[in-house]
């Protein structure tokens, strides 16, 4: 199934990548389909975060090549920050501007990059804002929204780029115990919604709930790929059996 | 005491004005503030090379920040005095030639507090920006910039007191700024040089003080702001 080329949103083949003489990215290769939720789990500095950050080009690669809804996006004619602008992405730290309204944090790149008219961009807002449940917060600031609050205001802003694909790293990693459930609960509507998503997350939960394939990565590899009963239940890999029994205990 | 100051105060503020160039007191203000003011885009542009990823971009504007840190005002202003006539063919008052050298001299110091306000950012926030589409300008304009610069608030106050005390060295060209008054008024009062540069003192101090508290009151709101903020997440 990850091999359907045409249906491929985002391509991965051969990804190298190191910092300095350590390898962090050691031959990635896979496909995320139009509409496929992948989650991405793996040990910490296995390289998770390190992948899935040079698919908008946080991070740039030494080797192999990313195709985004059909485009090579190394591709000197391709514009990097059109690039950016169709891909949704989601930190672990929430990122959102602190100087900035809930409302203006999403609406800025609509505005700024997509040319949007202020009232639109502001109806759109309005309606993202009210789709994670955040309504009555539209002109609140950062700094007086929980984490949880924050994190879904950041969906919203990746939401309102109307990005072909959500990039995901670790969305709830930073919250409070409490907040983790209406922050998954958002997503896990995204994705049935039919949102093209990548997620890298330890949420197993979520993981068995709500996606398509559950990649494994250890030490700059992808290890295992499979469908979350077989990941869950028959996996294959004696490190991710490790990793799995871990995460139990 | 009072005689003294009823006789020289206006001179004090404001040099021979409206008879010559404005000078005294305000001559240093002006001085100091449009040098600053002047030197701040100037400053803004070199700061963003000093962070910037190009490297023609962030050695250019390193040896400019180092070179001129490591020299003192003086220096620049001498060359002013004697290089600027030379290069350009046209004569400049002294007041001119004094506020090209705070412009130049400052420019260094001030690009480094640019970039140590937008430095002291978290490195998620230009992320973000650049994530959402933004190109660097447009990231630096919305995102970076507004929070960086209410960040260097104090520093600049800081900076515009350190710049009003350098400011006394141009009297050395014959600017008519506060230091100079002073000089002038002891060259008359000969009898009582210790009156004549305790009010000097006070004219550089009170400004000053004034200021430097001011700085710390905004930088102490500043930091409550930021830690409030840390604390609801
Ligand atoms: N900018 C960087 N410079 C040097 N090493 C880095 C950098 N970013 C990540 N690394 C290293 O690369 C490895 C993989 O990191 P990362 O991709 O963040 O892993 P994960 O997200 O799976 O925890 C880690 O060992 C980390 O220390
Ligand atoms: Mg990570």
């Amino acid at each position: 199934m990850a091999s359907d080329r045409q249906g491929a949103m985002v391509e991965l083949r051969g990804l190298e990548k190191s910092f300095g003489s350590y390898k962090v990215l050691d031959g990635i290769s896979g496909a995320v389909n139009k509409g496929e939720v992948i989650v991405v789990c793996g040990p910490s500095g296995s390289g998770k975060s390190t992948m899935i950050r040079t698919i908008n080009r946080l991070e740039e690669i030494d080797g192999g090549s990313i195709i985004v809804d059909s485009r090579d996006i190394h591709d000197k004619a391709y514009d990097i920050n059109t690039l950016r602008s169709k891909i949704g992405f989601v930190f672990q730290q929430y990122n959102l501007f602190p100087h900035l309204s809930a409302l203006q944090n999403v609406t800025l790149s609509p505005i700024k990059v997509a040319k949007m008219p202020k009232a639109e961009a502001a109806d759109l807002a309005a309606h993202l804002l009210e789709k994670v449940g955040l309504k009555d917060k539209i002109n609140a600031m950062p700094a007086n929204l929980s984490g949880g609050q924050q994190q879904r205001v950041a969906i919203a802003r990746a939401l309102a780029q109307n990005a072909s694909v959500m990039l995901l790293d670790e969305p709830t990693s930073a919250l409070d115990p409490e907040m983790v459930g209406e922050v998954l609960q958002v997503i896990q509507k995204l994705a049935e919604e039919g949102m093209t998503m990548m997620v890298v997350t330890h949420e197993m939960g979520f993981a068995s709930k709500a996606a398509d394939v559950v990649w494994f990565m250890d030490q700059g590899r992808i290890i295992e790929k499979a469908k979350p009963e077989a990941f869950f239940n028959n996996p294959t890999h004696p490190r991710l059996q490790k990793f799995l029994s871990d995460l139990l205990h | 005491m009072l005689g003294f100051l009823e006789k020289y105060g206006l001179f004090y503020l404001t040099g021979g004005w409206p008879a010559s160039e404005i000078g005294g007191f305000a001559g240093t203000l002006i001085l100091a503030g449009v040098g600053l003011a002047v030197c701040f885009p100037l400053a803004i542009l070199i700061g963003l090379a000093r962070t910037s990823q190009r490297h023609a971009f962030f050695i250019s504007a390193t040896i400019w920040v180092y070179a001129l840190r490591g020299i003192p005002l003086l220096m620049v202003l001498l060359w002013s005095y004697f290089l600027l006539p030379e290069l350009t063919g046209h004569s400049f008052t002294p007041f001119t030639t004094a506020m090209a050298a705070i412009i130049v001299y400052e420019s260094a110091f001030m690009a480094e507090i640019v970039r140590a306000g937008i430095q002291g950012l978290p490195k998620g926030q230009m992320e973000a920006a650049r994530s959402i589409g933004l190109g660097y300008w447009q990231a630096m304009r919305e995102v970076i910039l507004p929070q960086a610069l209410v960040n260097m608030i104090p520093s600049f106050v800081n900076q515009f007191v350190s710049t009003v005390k350098a400011t006394s060295i141009v009297y050395i060209i014959g600017v008519s700024e506060l230091t100079f008054v002073a000089q002038q008024i002891n060259n008359v009062e000969v009898g009582n040089p210790i009156r004549t540069y305790v009010v000097l003192a006070f004219f550089y101090f009170i400004p000053c003080w004034g200021l430097s508290l001011l700085s710390r009151k905004i930088e102490h709101s500043i930091k409550a702001r930021q830690s409030s903020a840390a604390a609801v997440r």
